[in-house]
């Protein structure tokens, strides 16, 4: 470095176009105009009637909608209480157990989650239907005569609703519980707390963040949910979205469909906003907290803490203690137990409706029986020799590499600008970048399909990649922004210090650290775009079909092993995807 | 209905130990531990083997060792968080490894500290008060002692996250004796502190060991803590104690090179015992140096290890007589005292620490000095 470089005295505006915050503008910008602005516009026409209440009216005055607002919200909260019910013993199952066996339930729990909803919806009703194993089991039993009806009822739309939602329930709370210091529970047990004591005043106050944080994404997931409960409820179990859609198919009237969308967002916004204002929006990606510049006073968190922790206090002594002292007269080890029965069970319900719909793939009979009563490969012919399921495999191959090509170089170049720039509202970027994540996708669709038609985007593969890179965004942001908080910046500093430009810098020491989390961003924006369904609904045209939609199509009117098949591909495809990417992974990760 | 009275009567026994515990507190006896031919293994690793130790009550005794020589092995077990492979602990004359981790009612402080976050520092000391179920009155009072005892009597309401490292591990020390326990555990607790603070709090663990009494077993890697504080110090090495002696006998008479090595800083020579007049050896180093050092060991034709700690050896400017001329290779003051490393004409290096007292000045690099011990100065390693 010359003496010259050092002296010149560097213009503001050169130095500000030297800003990382800058990175931040392109995935800005796209957003605003692929995302904000269609939701704003969603509200304006929501309000467009004689009055700007009127198409509000009719949704809350209409018990039609009205009882199915309230039954979405039971559900939701419902699915959600199964979920931490469930999901707690399967947490704590992965953190007690070590070696292969931690390795094969943390997959077992880790792989259905990047599974596509549909076909895991579609291996429900594999399971539950009228030939399905269950009922298979049942008659050989001798338990039933007749097939039991275990589809298209409330029953069914939760069980499926909470196998799809429980993967994120567990990751979260197993977030929680590894962060925890293991000689907290030891202290507590020198101090004479049992087991029981443990939990109660150890693990479980320290662990209800996660529990918090998977609680809201669960409920909120479940508020939107479209796809699981249209394929396994009956009549009675319309949840909320599904009107959005079924009034989408017959146009009832501009404004009272866009009314509903507004609801079901706001809603959703105001269950996350009251939940952000008490623990922290970062639930949204499961993240700790960026430096915003001002580090918040240790006092005054305490303050706001204090009265609420000494009213927790009383009622888990008032009420939960006295029960858990009676649970306390079981045998020693029931605890134990308990945690490994539950959290088996869980990993069973995840992992057997994939199994069998795979091994339903190789049927040979034309309907869905299990067990099947031969086997042949001519379902998978069938696929493969099928233009149409052909086209539209290439179809989504080709939207899915164009849509993560979108999200990862918008994505990571935001995640960068955010990690690395000291600008106000960071936070409040950092919210916009992931909100599309709570958003549910019903209302993201039909906000979009107004745009579109506008645009001539519909059907076309750009229009869809660019809809999908909306969800694709948030996944690389939190993925990236991840692995450059985790990037020492003192080796970066060293770098310069020794002489390297800040481009060296990054080619060298950043993007290598980075690279891994990068390859890992890749992949689930790919599998992201690949597995959309809900706003392909609403943007693709009858000539241009994606491997979603088509299977859509089939499981709602033709129930046949071609599903299986391209089921059984998917699976496929998640776990090569996590093969090839472990070497990679891992590398990255200290031990 | 017999189950039920069945239980009812476990529910009277075990409320009855509640009361003897507490009245135990009050009078704040330390327990007698007796570890027997303690083995535990990892895998095909020895973290423990067959370890036997007896620990008077009242004692507060160190394990000292380098990490990976199975101190903490020896503390988990004593608490109870793993499991024997052989052996027995006894406390009091009884055995306790069936007895689980929170019965054994021992206090324990961890390197980490340990405090639930998401209690206060009062309801942090109160918890095994709470957890025996000892009534809110009592409870308060203990507390209010305890935190009064450490000092920490104007944190009461505070979150550990607001408090200082040493001041945490002052309120990790109060929740480990606030039930006036047999015995305390503590697992490295100073080594995340930095020095001055920790010096402080091992002059107040001191203290605080005499005053209520009770059985301290500590472990560390740091000899200076184990000097300062322990009755007794148990040197481990490999799964074994290697010598155990209070801290003067282990500094002035370590029985093996490793322990005179762990333990303080040493010169190691080694010579061929020449003759043996009463209590004292005469030795010649391979360079032909011919000294005495004291042993009840050791006869004629011997090889012997000599070990002379640094602040024995004597500098002089002129020879004297059963002085050595060596040469000076490094010189550093160091404060209180002035650190000098010299080298005698065969080649043998000697480290020699002597206080700064008034008229030493800080030697040349590479002038020459006579070296000087007595007998009594030296220590042959048996």
């Amino acid at each position: 470095m010359s003496d010259a470089t050092l002296a010149a005295p560097r213009t503001p505006l050169a130095q500000r176009l030297k800003s990382p915050a800058l990175l931040l503008v392109p995935a800005v910008l796209f957003l605003a105009v692929i995302y904000l602005l269609p939701l704003i516009d969603l509200f304006r026409v929501s309000m467009s009637g004689p009055t700007w209440s009127t198409h509000f009216e009719r949704v809350f005055s209409v018990p039609l909608y009205w009882e199915s607002l309230v039954r979405t919200m039971k559900i939701a909260f419902t699915v959600a209480c199964l979920c931490v019910l469930l999901g707690y013993p399967t947490a704590l199952l992965i953190h007690r157990t070590r070696g292969i066996i931690q390795i094969l339930i943390a997959t077992a729990v880790i792989l259905p989650y990047f599974i596509a909803i549909l076909i895991r919806t579609y291996a429900w009703m594999v399971l539950l239907g009228r030939n399905g194993p269950i009922n298979k089991l049942l008659q050989m039993l001798g338990l039933i005569d007749t097939p039991l009806a275990l589809l298209f009822n409330r029953g069914s739309v939760l069980l499926g609703m909470t196998a799809v939602l429980l993967p994120l329930m567990v990751l979260s709370i197993y977030a929680s519980v590894a962060r925890l210091d293991g000689s907290l529970t030891r202290a507590a047990l020198a101090s004479g707390a049992g087991p029981l004591a443990v939990f109660w005043r150890v693990l479980l106050p320290l662990t209800l963040p996660g529990i918090g944080a998977g609680f809201l994404l669960v409920f909120v997931a479940a508020l939107g949910f479209f796809i699981t409960p249209t394929l396994l409820g009956g009549p009675g179990d319309q949840m909320f979205a599904m009107h959005i859609t079924q009034q989408a198919d017959s146009i009832t009237g501009e404004g009272f469909l866009q009314a509903l969308a507004v609801v079901l967002l706001v809603i959703t916004l105001v269950v996350v906003g009251v939940a952000g204002r008490i623990m922290g929006f970062e639930f949204i990606w499961g993240g700790g907290k960026l430096g915003d510049g001002k580090p918040k006073p240790v006092a005054t968190a305490a303050r706001v803490q204090a009265p609420r922790r000494g009213l927790g206090m009383v009622l888990a002594d008032l009420l939960g203690w006295p029960l858990l002292r009676l649970m306390g007269r079981l045998p020693a080890g029931w605890g134990r137990w308990t945690v490994r029965i539950m959290g088996g069970a869980v990993i069973v319900a995840l992992v057997v409706p994939i199994i069998v719909v795979m091994v339903i793939s190789f049927s040979k009979a034309s309907y869905l029986t299990f067990p099947p009563p031969a086997w042949s490969l001519r379902w998978y012919e069938k696929f493969f020799s099928d233009s149409n399921w052909m086209n539209a495999f290439r179809n989504s191959l080709l939207i899915a590499l164009l849509s993560a090509t979108i999200s990862v170089s918008l994505g990571a170049t935001a995640a960068m600008g955010i990690v690395r720039s000291n600008i106000r509202y960071k936070s409040a970027l950092m919210l916009l970048l992931v909100s599309p994540m709570i958003v549910p996708p019903v209302v993201l669709g039909l906000s979009l399909y107004a745009l579109f038609l506008k645009l001539g985007l519909v059907g076309t593969y750009l229009g869809l990649a660019a809809a999908h890179a909306i969800g694709g965004i948030p996944i690389v942001v939190v993925i990236v922004a991840a692995s450059l908080q985790a990037v020492d910046q003192r080796l970066e500093q060293g770098a310069a210090v020794h002489g390297a430009s800040p481009l060296t810098v990054f080619r060298t020491v950043t993007l290598p650290a980075i690279a891994p989390g990068l390859a890992a961003a890749v992949f689930f924006a790919f599998l992201h775009s690949f597995d959309e369904l809900v706003l392909s609904l609403f943007l693709s045209s009858p000539r241009m079909k994606t491997l979603p939609l088509m299977l859509w199509a089939d499981i709602n009117y033709q129930l046949n092993p071609v599903l299986a098949v391209v089921s059984t591909l998917e699976v496929l495809l998640v776990v090569g995807g996590i093969i090839l990417a472990r070497p990679v992974l891992t590398r990255g990760k200290p031990a | 209905m017999a189950q039920t009275l069945a239980r009812r009567e476990m529910r009277l026994e075990t409320s009855g130990t509640t009361t003897t515990a507490a009245v135990r507190a009050q009078e704040a006896i330390g327990a007698g531990i007796s570890i027997r031919e303690v083995v535990k293994r990892y895998g095909a690793f020895v973290a423990a083997d067959r370890i036997s130790l007896d620990i008077e009550p009242g004692e507060f005794i160190t394990l000292l060792g380098p990490s990976g020589s199975g101190k903490t092995t020896l503390l988990n077990l004593l608490a109870g968080f793993q499991s024997l492979d052989g052996g027995q602990i006894l406390v009091d004359g009884k055995p306790i490894q069936h007895v689980p981790v929170h019965r054994r009612g021992f206090g324990m402080v961890f390197q980490s500290y340990a405090l639930f976050p998401n209690m206060t520092v009062a309801q942090n000391v109160g918890f095994p008060m709470r957890m025996a179920r000892i009534d809110r009155e009592t409870t308060d009072r203990r507390v209010a002692e305890t935190l009064e005892m450490m000092r920490l009597s104007d944190h009461a309401a505070k979150l550990p996250a607001q408090m200082s490292g040493g001041q945490q591990q002052r309120v990790a020390i109060a929740r480990a004796i606030v039930m006036r326990p047999r015995v305390v555990l503590m697992d490295e607790p100073l080594s995340a502190l930095d020095r001055r603070l920790r010096e402080s709090i091992q002059i107040e663990l001191r203290e605080l060991h005499q005053a209520i009494g009770s059985t301290i077993l500590f472990v560390t890697h740091d000899q200076s803590e184990a000097l300062t504080m322990s009755d007794r110090i148990a040197v481990m090495d490999a799964g074994h104690i290697v010598q155990i002696a209070r801290p003067a006998e282990i500094y002035r008479r370590p029985q093996s090179r490793f322990v005179a090595g762990f333990v303080g800083e040493s010169n190691l020579i080694d010579a061929q015992v020449l003759g043996r007049n009463g209590c004292v050896l005469t030795l010649r180093t391979p360079g032909g140096h011919v000294f005495e050092a004291e042993s009840r060991h050791g006869v004629s034709g011997d090889s012997a290890t000599v070990l002379i700690r640094p602040e024995r050896i004597a500098i002089h400017a002129a020879p004297a007589p059963g002085t050595l001329p060596a040469t000076v290779t490094s010189a550093l003051f160091l404060g209180e005292v002035l650190r000098i490393e010299v080298m005698l004409d065969d080649g043998q290096r000697l480290l020699i620490r002597c206080p700064d007292i008034a008229g030493r000045e800080l030697p040349e690099l590479g002038a020459q000095v006579h070296v000087g011990w007595g007998a009594a100065d030296s220590w042959v390693l048996s």
